[in-house]
Protein backbone atom coordinates (compact mmCIF):
# COMPACT_ATOMS: atom_id res chain seq x y z
CA UNK A 1 0.00 0.00 0.00
CA UNK A 2 1.58 3.29 -1.10
CA UNK A 3 1.42 6.67 0.61
CA UNK A 4 -0.99 9.25 -0.79
CA UNK A 5 0.24 12.46 -2.44
CA UNK A 6 -1.23 14.33 0.50
CA UNK A 7 0.81 12.34 3.01
CA UNK A 8 3.94 12.81 0.91
CA UNK A 9 3.39 16.59 0.74
CA UNK A 10 2.56 16.90 4.43
CA UNK A 11 5.75 14.97 5.12
CA UNK A 12 7.78 17.33 2.91
CA UNK A 13 6.22 20.38 4.56
CA UNK A 14 6.76 19.11 8.11
CA UNK A 15 3.02 19.19 8.74
CA UNK A 16 2.59 15.60 9.99
CA UNK A 17 2.16 14.67 13.63
CA UNK A 18 5.27 13.01 15.05
CA UNK A 19 3.56 9.60 14.94
CA UNK A 20 2.53 9.97 11.29
CA UNK A 21 5.92 11.45 10.41
CA UNK A 22 7.59 8.33 11.82
CA UNK A 23 5.28 6.07 9.82
CA UNK A 24 5.87 8.01 6.58
CA UNK A 25 9.65 8.05 7.06
CA UNK A 26 9.68 4.31 7.71
CA UNK A 27 7.59 3.69 4.59
CA UNK A 28 9.79 5.91 2.42
CA UNK A 29 12.88 4.04 3.58
CA UNK A 30 11.42 0.88 2.08
CA UNK A 31 9.44 2.13 -0.92
CA UNK A 32 11.16 3.44 -4.04
CA UNK A 33 7.86 4.25 -5.71
CA UNK A 34 6.78 6.61 -2.93
CA UNK A 35 10.24 8.14 -2.73
CA UNK A 36 10.20 8.86 -6.44
CA UNK A 37 6.72 10.34 -6.16
CA UNK A 38 7.80 12.56 -3.30
CA UNK A 39 10.69 13.79 -5.43
CA UNK A 40 8.24 14.65 -8.21
CA UNK A 41 6.19 16.68 -5.75
CA UNK A 42 9.37 18.36 -4.53
CA UNK A 43 10.26 19.21 -8.12
CA UNK A 44 6.80 20.73 -8.69
CA UNK A 45 7.41 22.94 -5.64
CA UNK A 46 10.83 23.92 -7.00
CA UNK A 47 9.34 24.74 -10.42
CA UNK A 48 6.73 26.95 -8.80
CA UNK A 49 9.06 28.90 -6.54
CA UNK A 50 11.58 29.40 -9.35
CA UNK A 51 9.09 31.25 -11.55
CA UNK A 52 10.44 34.75 -12.17
CA UNK A 53 8.66 37.54 -10.35
CA UNK A 54 7.62 40.94 -11.58
CA UNK A 55 9.93 43.80 -10.52
CA UNK A 56 8.39 45.99 -7.85
CA UNK A 57 8.71 49.73 -7.35
CA UNK A 58 11.28 50.81 -4.74
CA UNK A 59 10.13 50.95 -1.12
CA UNK A 60 11.42 54.44 -0.26
CA UNK A 61 8.33 56.42 -1.28
CA UNK A 62 5.78 54.05 0.28
CA UNK A 63 7.91 53.81 3.43
CA UNK A 64 8.03 57.62 3.74
CA UNK A 65 4.28 57.79 3.26
CA UNK A 66 3.69 55.19 5.96
CA UNK A 67 5.93 57.12 8.36
CA UNK A 68 4.07 60.35 7.65
CA UNK A 69 0.70 58.69 8.14
CA UNK A 70 1.73 57.07 11.43
CA UNK A 71 3.18 60.36 12.60
CA UNK A 72 -0.04 62.15 11.74
CA UNK A 73 -2.05 59.46 13.47
CA UNK A 74 0.09 59.92 16.60
CA UNK A 75 0.11 63.70 16.63
CA UNK A 76 -3.60 64.37 16.40
CA UNK A 77 -5.73 66.70 14.35
CA UNK A 78 -3.79 69.93 14.75
CA UNK A 79 -0.73 68.75 12.85
CA UNK A 80 -1.66 70.04 9.43
CA UNK A 81 1.92 69.92 8.24
CA UNK A 82 2.02 66.14 8.58
CA UNK A 83 -1.16 65.89 6.59
CA UNK A 84 0.42 68.05 3.90
CA UNK A 85 3.57 65.93 4.01
CA UNK A 86 1.43 62.83 3.70
CA UNK A 87 -0.44 64.21 0.71
CA UNK A 88 2.83 65.27 -0.95
CA UNK A 89 4.36 61.86 -0.28
CA UNK A 90 1.24 60.17 -1.63
CA UNK A 91 1.42 62.21 -4.81
CA UNK A 92 5.11 61.45 -5.20
CA UNK A 93 4.54 57.76 -4.58
CA UNK A 94 1.73 57.74 -7.12
CA UNK A 95 3.92 59.44 -9.69
CA UNK A 96 6.89 57.16 -9.03
CA UNK A 97 4.84 54.00 -9.12
CA UNK A 98 2.99 55.10 -12.24
CA UNK A 99 6.26 55.90 -13.97
CA UNK A 100 7.89 52.69 -12.79
CA UNK A 101 5.09 50.45 -13.97
CA UNK A 102 4.65 52.34 -17.17
CA UNK A 103 8.33 51.87 -18.04
CA UNK A 104 8.67 48.37 -16.65
CA UNK A 105 5.69 47.15 -18.58
CA UNK A 106 6.22 48.87 -21.89
CA UNK A 107 7.42 46.39 -24.44
CA UNK A 108 7.32 47.04 -28.12
CA UNK A 109 5.45 44.31 -29.98
CA UNK A 110 5.54 44.66 -33.75
CA UNK A 111 4.91 41.07 -34.84
CA UNK A 112 2.88 38.44 -33.02
CA UNK A 113 4.37 35.34 -31.46
CA UNK A 114 3.37 32.60 -33.94
CA UNK A 115 2.95 30.09 -31.12
CA UNK A 116 0.46 32.30 -29.31
CA UNK A 117 -1.12 33.94 -32.35
CA UNK A 118 -0.96 31.66 -35.38
CA UNK A 119 -4.09 33.34 -36.80
CA UNK A 120 -7.58 31.86 -37.05
CA UNK A 121 -10.29 32.26 -39.64
CA UNK A 122 -13.96 31.57 -40.08
CA UNK A 123 -15.21 29.76 -43.17
CA UNK A 124 -16.26 32.52 -45.53
CA UNK A 125 -16.02 32.92 -49.27
CA UNK A 126 -14.48 36.02 -50.76
CA UNK A 127 -17.98 36.99 -51.90
CA UNK A 128 -19.25 36.86 -48.33
CA UNK A 129 -16.22 38.80 -47.07
CA UNK A 130 -16.68 41.52 -49.64
CA UNK A 131 -20.43 41.83 -49.22
CA UNK A 132 -20.12 42.33 -45.45
CA UNK A 133 -21.62 45.72 -44.81
CA UNK A 134 -19.33 46.57 -41.89
CA UNK A 135 -15.71 45.86 -42.69
CA UNK A 136 -14.43 47.45 -39.51
CA UNK A 137 -12.97 45.30 -36.74
CA UNK A 138 -15.32 44.97 -33.83
CA UNK A 139 -14.06 45.86 -30.37
CA UNK A 140 -12.33 43.05 -28.49
CA UNK A 141 -14.11 42.35 -25.17
CA UNK A 142 -12.26 43.52 -22.03
CA UNK A 143 -11.88 39.98 -20.62
CA UNK A 144 -10.37 38.69 -23.85
CA UNK A 145 -8.06 41.72 -24.09
CA UNK A 146 -6.80 40.98 -20.60
CA UNK A 147 -6.15 37.35 -21.52
CA UNK A 148 -4.12 38.42 -24.56
CA UNK A 149 -2.02 40.73 -22.36
CA UNK A 150 -1.46 37.88 -19.92
CA UNK A 151 -0.44 35.46 -22.67
CA UNK A 152 2.12 37.94 -23.94
CA UNK A 153 3.45 38.49 -20.43
CA UNK A 154 2.42 42.14 -20.25
CA UNK A 155 -0.46 41.74 -17.82
CA UNK A 156 0.49 44.95 -16.02
CA UNK A 157 1.18 47.03 -19.11
CA UNK A 158 -0.57 50.30 -19.82
CA UNK A 159 -3.39 49.38 -22.24
CA UNK A 160 -3.09 52.73 -24.00
CA UNK A 161 0.29 51.73 -25.48
CA UNK A 162 -1.21 48.75 -27.29
CA UNK A 163 -4.01 47.89 -29.60
CA UNK A 164 -5.24 44.33 -29.17
CA UNK A 165 -5.49 43.61 -32.85
CA UNK A 166 -6.76 40.79 -35.00
CA UNK A 167 -3.85 39.18 -36.83
CA UNK A 168 -6.17 38.27 -39.70
CA UNK A 169 -8.70 41.06 -39.71
CA UNK A 170 -12.38 40.00 -39.63
CA UNK A 171 -12.68 42.07 -42.80
CA UNK A 172 -10.62 39.28 -44.40
CA UNK A 173 -12.42 36.44 -42.61
CA UNK A 174 -10.36 36.49 -39.40
CA UNK A 175 -11.95 34.80 -36.38
CA UNK A 176 -12.91 36.32 -33.07
CA UNK A 177 -10.54 33.97 -31.26
CA UNK A 178 -7.60 34.41 -28.90
CA UNK A 179 -5.36 32.63 -31.42
CA UNK A 180 -6.06 35.48 -33.78
CA UNK A 181 -5.40 38.32 -31.32
CA UNK A 182 -2.18 40.00 -30.24
CA UNK A 183 -1.15 43.21 -28.47
CA UNK A 184 0.32 45.49 -31.11
CA UNK A 185 2.24 48.60 -30.11
CA UNK A 186 0.11 51.39 -31.44
CA UNK A 187 2.51 54.21 -32.00
CA UNK A 188 5.99 53.45 -30.71
CA UNK A 189 7.31 51.79 -33.77
CA UNK A 190 7.50 52.39 -37.48
CA UNK A 191 5.52 49.19 -38.06
CA UNK A 192 2.58 50.08 -35.88
CA UNK A 193 -1.13 49.29 -35.79
CA UNK A 194 -2.08 52.05 -38.23
CA UNK A 195 0.36 50.69 -40.81
CA UNK A 196 -1.14 47.23 -40.48
CA UNK A 197 -4.63 48.70 -40.93
CA UNK A 198 -3.40 50.16 -44.21
CA UNK A 199 -2.25 46.72 -45.37
CA UNK A 200 -5.56 45.15 -44.33
CA UNK A 201 -7.52 47.69 -46.36
CA UNK A 202 -5.28 47.13 -49.36
CA UNK A 203 -5.50 43.33 -49.23
CA UNK A 204 -9.27 43.46 -48.88
CA UNK A 205 -9.49 45.78 -51.87
CA UNK A 206 -7.37 43.32 -53.89
CA UNK A 207 -9.53 40.37 -52.79
CA UNK A 208 -12.75 42.18 -53.59
CA UNK A 209 -11.39 43.27 -56.96
CA UNK A 210 -10.64 39.62 -57.76
CA UNK A 211 -6.89 40.26 -57.95
CA UNK A 212 -5.99 38.10 -54.96
CA UNK A 213 -7.69 35.04 -53.53
CA UNK A 214 -8.89 35.19 -49.96
CA UNK A 215 -6.84 32.25 -48.67
CA UNK A 216 -3.61 33.80 -49.98
CA UNK A 217 -4.44 37.14 -48.38
CA UNK A 218 -5.11 35.40 -45.05
CA UNK A 219 -1.90 33.35 -45.31
CA UNK A 220 0.22 36.36 -46.21
CA UNK A 221 -1.00 38.50 -43.33
CA UNK A 222 -0.79 35.64 -40.80
CA UNK A 223 2.73 34.69 -41.95
CA UNK A 224 4.51 38.00 -41.47
CA UNK A 225 2.43 41.09 -41.99
CA UNK A 226 5.47 43.35 -42.38
CA UNK A 227 6.83 41.21 -45.21
CA UNK A 228 3.34 41.20 -46.74
CA UNK A 229 3.21 44.99 -46.52
CA UNK A 230 6.57 45.33 -48.29
CA UNK A 231 5.47 42.87 -50.95
CA UNK A 232 2.06 44.36 -51.70
CA UNK A 233 3.07 48.01 -51.43
CA UNK A 234 6.47 47.47 -53.11
CA UNK A 235 8.25 49.45 -50.42
CA UNK A 236 10.65 48.82 -47.57
CA UNK A 237 9.02 51.34 -45.25
CA UNK A 238 5.47 52.35 -44.45
CA UNK A 239 4.04 54.70 -47.03
CA UNK A 240 2.71 58.09 -46.11
CA UNK A 241 -1.09 57.89 -46.01
CA UNK A 242 -1.67 61.64 -45.97
CA UNK B 1 8.18 88.48 9.53
CA UNK B 2 8.94 85.87 12.17
CA UNK B 3 11.97 86.42 14.34
CA UNK B 4 14.80 83.94 14.35
CA UNK B 5 13.85 82.46 17.71
CA UNK B 6 10.29 81.76 16.58
CA UNK B 7 11.56 80.21 13.37
CA UNK B 8 13.95 77.96 15.25
CA UNK B 9 11.21 77.04 17.69
CA UNK B 10 8.82 75.94 14.94
CA UNK B 11 11.51 73.92 13.23
CA UNK B 12 12.47 72.22 16.51
CA UNK B 13 8.82 71.42 17.15
CA UNK B 14 8.49 69.74 13.77
CA UNK B 15 11.71 67.80 14.36
CA UNK B 16 10.45 66.58 17.70
CA UNK B 17 7.18 65.44 16.13
CA UNK B 18 9.06 63.72 13.34
CA UNK B 19 11.11 61.56 15.67
CA UNK B 20 9.50 58.15 15.23
CA UNK B 21 8.34 56.28 18.28
CA UNK B 22 9.54 52.77 19.05
CA UNK B 23 6.20 51.49 17.79
CA UNK B 24 6.56 53.35 14.50
CA UNK B 25 10.06 51.95 14.08
CA UNK B 26 8.72 48.46 14.71
CA UNK B 27 5.99 48.90 12.08
CA UNK B 28 8.52 50.24 9.56
CA UNK B 29 10.71 47.20 10.24
CA UNK B 30 7.76 44.94 9.51
CA UNK B 31 7.03 47.02 6.41
CA UNK B 32 10.57 46.50 5.11
CA UNK B 33 10.27 42.79 5.80
CA UNK B 34 6.83 42.17 4.40
CA UNK B 35 5.95 44.86 1.83
CA UNK B 36 7.18 43.01 -1.25
CA UNK B 37 5.59 39.75 -0.19
CA UNK B 38 2.22 41.37 0.42
CA UNK B 39 2.49 43.33 -2.81
CA UNK B 40 3.12 40.17 -4.84
CA UNK B 41 0.27 38.42 -3.11
CA UNK B 42 -2.09 41.30 -3.91
CA UNK B 43 -0.97 41.50 -7.53
CA UNK B 44 -2.18 37.91 -7.74
CA UNK B 45 -5.69 39.24 -7.13
CA UNK B 46 -5.53 40.99 -10.49
CA UNK B 47 -5.29 44.39 -8.80
CA UNK B 48 -3.21 47.15 -10.32
CA UNK B 49 0.19 47.98 -8.83
CA UNK B 50 -1.15 51.27 -7.49
CA UNK B 51 -4.14 49.65 -5.83
CA UNK B 52 -1.94 46.93 -4.35
CA UNK B 53 0.47 49.53 -2.96
CA UNK B 54 -2.43 51.44 -1.41
CA UNK B 55 -3.72 48.29 0.24
CA UNK B 56 -0.27 47.55 1.63
CA UNK B 57 -0.24 51.06 3.14
CA UNK B 58 -3.67 50.49 4.63
CA UNK B 59 -2.56 47.14 6.02
CA UNK B 60 0.44 48.62 7.83
CA UNK B 61 -1.60 51.51 9.17
CA UNK B 62 -4.01 48.91 10.53
CA UNK B 63 -1.03 47.12 12.08
CA UNK B 64 0.10 50.38 13.67
CA UNK B 65 -3.34 50.92 15.19
CA UNK B 66 -3.57 47.27 16.22
CA UNK B 67 -0.31 47.51 18.15
CA UNK B 68 -1.14 50.99 19.46
CA UNK B 69 -4.17 49.47 21.16
CA UNK B 70 -1.90 46.94 22.84
CA UNK B 71 -3.28 43.97 20.89
CA UNK B 72 -1.45 40.66 20.39
CA UNK B 73 1.88 40.47 18.58
CA UNK B 74 1.45 36.76 18.01
CA UNK B 75 1.98 35.71 14.40
CA UNK B 76 2.11 39.17 12.86
CA UNK B 77 3.03 37.68 9.48
CA UNK B 78 -0.25 35.75 9.32
CA UNK B 79 -2.12 38.78 10.64
CA UNK B 80 -0.70 41.00 7.87
CA UNK B 81 -1.59 38.53 5.14
CA UNK B 82 -5.10 38.16 6.54
CA UNK B 83 -5.73 41.92 6.62
CA UNK B 84 -4.22 42.42 3.16
CA UNK B 85 -6.25 39.50 1.82
CA UNK B 86 -9.53 40.92 3.15
CA UNK B 87 -8.76 44.42 1.87
CA UNK B 88 -7.74 42.95 -1.50
CA UNK B 89 -10.99 41.01 -1.76
CA UNK B 90 -13.01 44.09 -0.89
CA UNK B 91 -11.17 46.18 -3.46
CA UNK B 92 -11.70 43.59 -6.12
CA UNK B 93 -15.39 43.36 -5.41
CA UNK B 94 -15.64 47.12 -5.87
CA UNK B 95 -13.65 46.91 -9.11
CA UNK B 96 -15.85 44.10 -10.41
CA UNK B 97 -18.91 46.17 -9.67
CA UNK B 98 -17.51 48.82 -11.99
CA UNK B 99 -16.09 46.21 -14.41
CA UNK B 100 -12.53 47.36 -14.02
CA UNK B 101 -11.27 43.83 -13.63
CA UNK B 102 -11.73 40.74 -15.78
CA UNK B 103 -12.82 37.32 -14.60
CA UNK B 104 -9.45 35.70 -14.63
CA UNK B 105 -6.85 36.49 -12.06
CA UNK B 106 -3.27 35.43 -12.39
CA UNK B 107 -0.26 35.22 -10.20
CA UNK B 108 2.16 38.11 -10.48
CA UNK B 109 3.65 37.85 -13.91
CA UNK B 110 7.32 38.22 -14.61
CA UNK B 111 8.30 41.56 -16.06
CA UNK B 112 7.87 41.77 -19.81
CA UNK B 113 11.58 41.87 -20.56
CA UNK B 114 11.99 38.62 -18.69
CA UNK B 115 8.85 37.26 -20.25
CA UNK B 116 10.35 37.62 -23.69
CA UNK B 117 13.03 35.20 -22.59
CA UNK B 118 11.02 32.87 -20.37
CA UNK B 119 11.35 29.26 -21.19
CA UNK B 120 8.77 26.93 -22.57
CA UNK B 121 8.64 25.26 -19.16
CA UNK B 122 7.79 28.54 -17.46
CA UNK B 123 5.12 29.31 -20.04
CA UNK B 124 3.62 25.87 -19.45
CA UNK B 125 3.75 26.37 -15.71
CA UNK B 126 2.06 29.77 -15.93
CA UNK B 127 -0.70 28.20 -18.02
CA UNK B 128 -1.20 25.51 -15.35
CA UNK B 129 -1.33 28.16 -12.62
CA UNK B 130 -3.86 30.23 -14.55
CA UNK B 131 -6.09 27.17 -14.85
CA UNK B 132 -6.05 26.48 -11.11
CA UNK B 133 -9.02 27.49 -8.95
CA UNK B 134 -8.32 30.87 -7.35
CA UNK B 135 -8.32 29.52 -3.81
CA UNK B 136 -5.80 26.79 -4.72
CA UNK B 137 -3.55 29.41 -6.28
CA UNK B 138 -3.71 31.52 -3.14
CA UNK B 139 -2.81 28.51 -0.99
CA UNK B 140 0.24 27.96 -3.19
CA UNK B 141 1.27 31.63 -3.00
CA UNK B 142 0.93 31.75 0.76
CA UNK B 143 2.81 28.48 1.20
CA UNK B 144 5.56 29.86 -1.04
CA UNK B 145 5.69 32.87 1.31
CA UNK B 146 6.51 30.46 4.11
CA UNK B 147 3.15 30.32 5.87
CA UNK B 148 2.32 27.13 7.74
CA UNK B 149 -0.89 25.33 6.83
CA UNK B 150 -2.63 26.61 9.96
CA UNK B 151 -1.73 30.21 9.05
CA UNK B 152 -2.95 29.72 5.46
CA UNK B 153 -6.21 28.30 6.81
CA UNK B 154 -6.67 31.41 8.96
CA UNK B 155 -5.88 33.87 6.16
CA UNK B 156 -8.18 32.18 3.67
CA UNK B 157 -10.80 31.11 6.20
CA UNK B 158 -10.54 27.46 5.23
CA UNK B 159 -10.15 24.26 7.20
CA UNK B 160 -6.70 22.78 7.67
CA UNK B 161 -7.72 19.74 5.63
CA UNK B 162 -8.94 21.92 2.77
CA UNK B 163 -5.56 23.70 2.64
CA UNK B 164 -3.74 20.41 2.49
CA UNK B 165 -6.05 19.08 -0.24
CA UNK B 166 -5.73 22.30 -2.28
CA UNK B 167 -1.94 22.22 -2.12
CA UNK B 168 -1.76 18.53 -3.00
CA UNK B 169 -4.12 19.03 -5.93
CA UNK B 170 -2.19 22.02 -7.29
CA UNK B 171 1.22 20.39 -7.00
CA UNK B 172 -0.08 17.20 -8.60
CA UNK B 173 -1.25 19.29 -11.57
CA UNK B 174 2.11 21.01 -11.84
CA UNK B 175 3.90 17.65 -11.63
CA UNK B 176 1.56 16.17 -14.26
CA UNK B 177 2.19 19.03 -16.64
CA UNK B 178 5.94 18.41 -16.34
CA UNK B 179 5.45 14.78 -17.39
CA UNK B 180 3.88 15.79 -20.72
Amino acid sequence: MHLSDQELLLGLDGELSSRDAGRVTAHLAECWTCRARQQEIGKAIADFVRLPNAPLPPAEGPRALLRAQMSQNRSGKDQNWTLMAGICALLMVGLCIGQFWSQATRVVVTVPDPKLTPGATVLLSSGEVCSASNANNKAVPVGLRRKVFEEYGIAHAEPRFYEVDYLITPALGGADDIHNLWPQSNSDTVWNAQVKDDLEDHLRALVCAGKLDLATAQREIAGNWIDAYKKYFHTDRPRNRD
Amino acid sequence: MADARTGIGVYAGIAANKAPSALEREVVEQFDLMRERLLRYLLGFGLTAQDSEEIVQETFLALFQHLQRGRSRRNLRGWLFRVAHNLGLRKRQRMRATEEVGDSVIDPAPNPEDQCAISQTERRLLAVLRALPEQDRRCLSLRAEGLRYREIAEVLDMSLGAVSIALTRSLARIARSAER
